[in-house]
């Protein structure tokens, strides 16, 4: 197993060791999703209420905070890197909540619907315009998936990040 | 002589753009990527980890972030 693959199923027994159950976002998310790319972006939406017990435990491992705020937090562990996103506004719960399980080479886990996750990534984008590969993501997860998505809760989330038009233009 | 141009090389390797489900992503895509998912039994994330070892063989050390996730706007 590589060394990748070995600290997502490290990081995937630390929240089973915790009781948490994160949902895993962002660049492995998308691949989950289909669109296969290289990535080494280890990201999970975790409860607001697990960002302590979380925290320690990766410490614990080794890894060391780089930034934690009350939305998200970065981890750092010699070439390695973890970041994560905590739910605890309506929107984010929900989405952690109804992630589906999925069986994979490091172990059970748990990926947020394609719907959630092109929220993520406006937001990341808005959060940071420099980061255009999210919005090349979500192109890449808009067609593949046009025909299933639920439209109106992308729609939602265009609106919420005051992008409305965006939607139409990535749809092309 | 016979020569061949690309669509013909298309109608020899099946490979027509049009017909292609193909998504390319700008950086590090694939851009004849097959069916994935439950219907083909190929799992992405197993295409994934092949990928990622042949990456991490051409370029064994990635930057890691060295400065926090930016933003003012957390909504979700």
């Amino acid at each position: 197993m590589s060394n990748l693959a070995e600290q997502i199923r490290e990081a995937l027994s630390m929240f089973a060791r915790n009781g948490t159950e994160p949902a895993l976002i962002g660049g492995l998310a998308v691949v989950a999703h289909q669109v296969v790319r290289a990535t080494k972006d280890v990201d999970f939406l975790v409860a607001a209420e697990s960002a302590d017990q979380v925290h320690d435990a990766l410490l614990d491992l080794g890894y060391r905070c780089l930034y934690r705020s009350e939305d998200a937090a970065n981890y750092v562990r010699a070439a390695e890197g973890l970041d994560l996103l905590y739910a605890h506004r309506p929107l984010a719960r929900r989405l952690l909540a109804q992630a589906s399980e999925r069986e994979t080479p490091m172990g059970r886990m748990r990926i947020i619907s394609v719907e959630g996750l092109i929220g993520f990534k406006l937001q990341g984008f808005v959060n940071d315009a420099t980061r255009t590969r999210d919005l090349d993501d979500i192109r890449a997860l808009l067609k593949i998936h046009r025909a299933s998505l639920d439209m109106i809760e992308l729609r939602e989330y265009f609106a919420l990040f005051n992008k409305p038009e965006l939607l139409n233009e990535l749809l092309g | 002589m016979n020569f061949s141009d690309n669509t013909d090389t298309h109608v020899e390797t099946g490979l027509s753009r049009a017909d292609a489900s193909a998504v390319l992503v700008r950086e590090a895509g694939v851009p004849f990527q097959p069916s994935l998912g439950n219907a083909s039994g190929i799992d992405p994330i197993a295409e994934w980890l092949s990928l990622m070892e042949v990456v991490q063989m051409l370029c064994p050390v990635w930057l890691v972030r060295d400065t926090p996730m930016r933003g003012k706007h957390w909504k979700l």
